[in-house]
C-alpha cells in the first residue's frame, strides 16, 4: 500500500532535512518519490544541485523555477505524479507556518480519496525556534496549517535542534513543551528525530514512549561550504 | 541564557532593536524582505515605528529625517535598492547623521539575481554616493557576529557622527544559526550628548540651540571647513576602529584573504589544505571601511602568496593589492554574479598557484 508522509511545520524546524531522510529510507526498499513543494523560499530548499545527486533512486519534483531569479513560484503539473503513480512511499517537503502549507489545499481532493492508513500529515517542532518555543505558539502554527492545508495532522515529530549546536538537552526540552501540546490539542507524537548520538542519549533517559514515538536517528544532508565554521558564543 | 535558532535577517533585527532601534523604514525586496517582515511585527510591541515607505529613495530620507532627531534609526534593503538609496545615505554623511544601513546584497548588476553575491563592496567602501565621505562598513561572517557588531554599531555611529553600513550577503540573511540575543537596550535621546540633534526648539528658545540638519554649504570656504572636519574624523575612524580576523595566518605560506560568507568557504578550503600539509591560513577584514592594510601586510609578511577569493570581479582585491603594494605575489579567485566559489575551487586554485612556483 503506497504511504504518504506531509511534512510541514514552523520555518526552520527542519522539514527538509527530515524529508530526505524519511525519503533515504524508504529508498531502501522501495520506490520513492520526494516533492519540493516550498513555495515561499527563495534559498536552500529541497531542490539543490548537492542534494539532487543524493536522490539518484528517488524521484524528485520541485516547483517551476526553483533556483531561479523568479520569487513567484509555481506548481508544476507533475505533482499530481504522486498520486497517480504507483509509488511505494511518497513525502512531501511543504513550506514553512501556514504561508507554506497553503500549497497543499490544491490537492485536497486527491488526499480525501486516499485509504486510512496511508497518510501521515506530521507537524516537525523545533522548540529552538523563537516562534514556536512554547506551547500556545506551536498550538496556534499547528492549528493555521491544519486551516491552510485542508488537512488533519495525524502526529506531531520532536524535532527539536540548534543546528550544529544540537545535544541531547534540544531532544529533552522539546519533549517536555510536545507533551503538554499533545494533552492539549489531542494530537500524538508519531516521531522524536535527531542525530543518533544524541537521540540514543535521550532515550537513555526513560521518559515516556508515549510522547516520544518512533525515534528515528537522522543525518544531515544539507550540509554547505560555509557550514564548517561558525561562530558560536 | 539560552540559544535559539535564528534565521540571519530575524536575528539582525531583533539585534538592532535591542541596540535601541525604535524607527524602520524600509521596501520589500528578496533576500531581506524578513527584515521588514519581522520589524512590522516587532516594532509596535516595543513602542516603535515601522513604516513602508513607497519606495527606497523615501526610506533612506525617512531615516536621514528620524536620525536627525537623534533616534537610533534602521533601513535594510538588497543591492539594487541600496542603489536607490545612495543619494540620501550622501546626504546623511555629510549632514553627519548616525544611522544604521544594511546591505544583503544579491546578484547584479541591475536588477541581477535574487541569489546572494557580492558585487557592491565598490558602492560600500568606495563611495556610492557623490562627494569625499565615508561610512563605517562592517562584512560580518556569522549571525552572532553580526548580532554582536549591532550592540555597539549605534555607539559608534553616533561617536564620529556616520552612517554605519551592514555589508551582508543574501545567505547571511537567510541561513538559520544558533545564537545568543543581548539583552534589551532601552534607549533614550539626551539633548545633551545629542546638542545637533533637532529635538523641539521653538521661538524664544536660545537661538544658539537651534539645530539644523543640512547638507548644504552656500559659501565654498565653509565647504571646506566642513570637509576638512569630515576628513579629521575618517582619520579617526581608521586609526580606532578597524577589525580584522587572523585565521591560522602564524606559520602560513598562502593566506587567503576573503570577506563575510566566502571568509568561510575559506576557512573550510585552509582546514582541507591543511589536512594535506599545505600551510593556509585566512586573513578576513571585518571591517571593510576602515580597510585594514598594515595589518593585512604585517599578517601576510612571512607567505609565499596571497590569493584573493571573492563573489564578486575582485572588487576588494584592489585593496588587498594597496595593503601590500607588490611586496608579495598576489592572485584573485571568484565569480562574478550569484555563483558563490566552492571550497574545491579555492584548493585547486591554491594548487594550481604551488604548480606555477608562488
Amino acid at each position: 500500500m503506497k504511504k504518504m508522509y506531509v511534512l510541514i511545520g514552523n520555518y526552520g524546524s527542519g522539514k527538509t532535512e527530515l524529508a530526505i531522510n524519511f525519503a533515504l529510507r524508504a529508498a531502501e526498499t522501495g520506490r520513492t518519490e520526494i516533492l519540493d513543494l516550498d513555495m515561499v523560499n527563495t534559498y536552500f530548499r529541497l531542490t539543490e544541485p548537492g542534494i539532487m545527486t543524493r536522490m539518484k533512486e528517488i524521484r524528485l519534483v520541485s516547483p517551476n523555477f526553483t533556483n531561479s531569479s523568479v520569487e513567484t513560484l509555481s506548481l508544476p503539473a507533475e505533482v499530481q505524479s504522486a498520486f497517480a503513480m504507483d509509488w511505494d512511499t511518497v513525502v512531501f517537503d511543504v513550506g514553512g507556518d501556514a504561508a507554506g502549507s497553503t500549497a497543499l489545499g490544491r490537492y485536497h481532493q486527491d488526499f480525501m480519496e486516499l485509504e486510512e492508513g496511508q497518510l501521515e500529515v506530521l507537524n516537525v517542532i523545533n522548540i529552538r525556534r523563537p516562534l514556536s518555543g512554547t506551547v500556545d505558539r506551536i498550538i496556534r502554527i499547528q492549528n493555521e496549517m491544519q486551516v491552510h492545508s485542508r488537512l488533519k495532522i495525524t502526529g506531531m515529530i520532536n524535532n527539536t535542534n540548534l543546528s550544529v549546536a544540537t545535544t541531547e538537552a534540544e531532544l529533552r526540552d522539546g519533549y517536555e513543551i510536545i507533551k503538554e501540546v499533545s494533552e492539549r490539542s489531542g494530537i500524538p507524537v508519531a516521531y522524536t528525530s535527531g542525530k543518533k548520538e544524541f537521540l540514543d542519549a535521550f532515550l537513555a533517559e526513560g521518559h515516556d514512549p508515549k510522547y516520544i514515538g518512533t525515534p528515528v536517528p537522522i543525518d544531515v544532508y544539507m550540509k554547505r561550504d560555509w557550514d564548517s565554521w561558525v561562530k558560536t558564543v | 541564557m539560552a540559544l535559539t535558532l535564528m534565521k540571519g535577517s530575524e536575528a539582525i533585527a531583533e539585534a538592532a532593536i535591542r541596540a535601541g532601534a525604535r524607527f524602520f523604514f524600509g521596501y520589500p525586496i528578496t533576500p531581506q524582505t524578513e527584515i521588514p517582515e519581522y520589524m512590522s511585527a516587532r516594532m509596535p510591541e516595543i513602542g516603535g515605528c515601522y513604516l513602508q515607505a513607497e519606495s527606497e529613495v523615501a526610506a533612506i530620507n525617512m531615516v536621514y529625517g528620524a536620525a536627525g532627531t537623534g533616534a537610533r534609526v534602521i533601513t535594510s534593503s538588497s543591492s539594487p535598492g541600496v542603489s536607490l538609496k545612495q543619494e540620501g545615505i550622501s546626504y546623511a554623511a555629510g549632514a553627519q547623521l548616525p544611522c544604521v544601513i544594511l546591505n544583503v546584497m544579491r546578484g547584479g548588476p541591475g536588477l541581477g539575481s535574487i541569489q546572494a553575491s557580492q558585487g557592491d563592496y565598490f558602492q560600500a567602501v568606495k563611495g556610492g554616493g557623490n562627494g569625499d565621505y565615508h561610512l563605517i562598513t562592517y562584512a560580518p561572517s556569522s549571525i552572532q557576529e553580526a548580532i554582536d557588531i549591532m550592540q555597539f554599531a549605534y555607539d559608534k555611529a553616533e561617536k564620529y557622527r556616520v552612517p554605519v553600513l551592514f555589508l551582508a550577503d543574501g545567505i547571511m540573511c537567510q541561513m538559520m544559526e544558533p545564537v545568543e540575543m543581548p539583552p534589551m537596550v532601552e534607549y533614550k535621546v539626551d539633548p545633551e550628548k545629542k546638542p545637533w540633534a533637532a529635538t523641539g526648539w521653538k521661538p524664544g528658545d536660545d537661538p544658539a540651540k537651534r539645530a539644523v540638519i543640512n547638507s548644504l554649504y552656500i559659501n565654498t570656504e565653509e565647504l571646506t571647513v566642513h570637509n576638512n572636519h569630515l576628513q579629521a574624523i575618517y582619520a579617526e575612524i581608521r586609526k580606532n576602529e578597524k577589525m580584522w580576523e587572523c585565521y591560522k595566518t602564524e606559520d602560513a605560506d598562502y593566506v587567503i584573504t576573503a570577506f563575510g560568507t566566502v571568509a568561510r568557504i575559506a576557512k573550510s578550503a585552509a582546514d582541507s589544505l591543511r589536512k594535506e600539509g599545505i600551510k593556509v591560513g585566512v586573513f578576513r577584514p571585518i571591517t571593510v571601511w576602515p580597510f585594514p592594510y598594515e595589518e593585512l601586510k604585517e599578517a601576510t609578511k612571512n607567505v609565499k602568496a596571497i590569493l584573493d577569493v571573492e563573489a564578486n570581479e575582485g572588487q576588494m582585491y584592489e585593496d588587498v593589492k594597496l595593503a601590500l603594494l607588490g611586496s608579495k605575489p598576489t592572485e584573485y579567485f571568484g565569480h562574478c554574479g550569484s555563483l558563490m566559489p566552492s571550497t574545491t575551487e579555492i584548493i585547486a586554485k591554491i594548487h594550481e598557484m604551488m604548480k606555477e612556483g608562488k
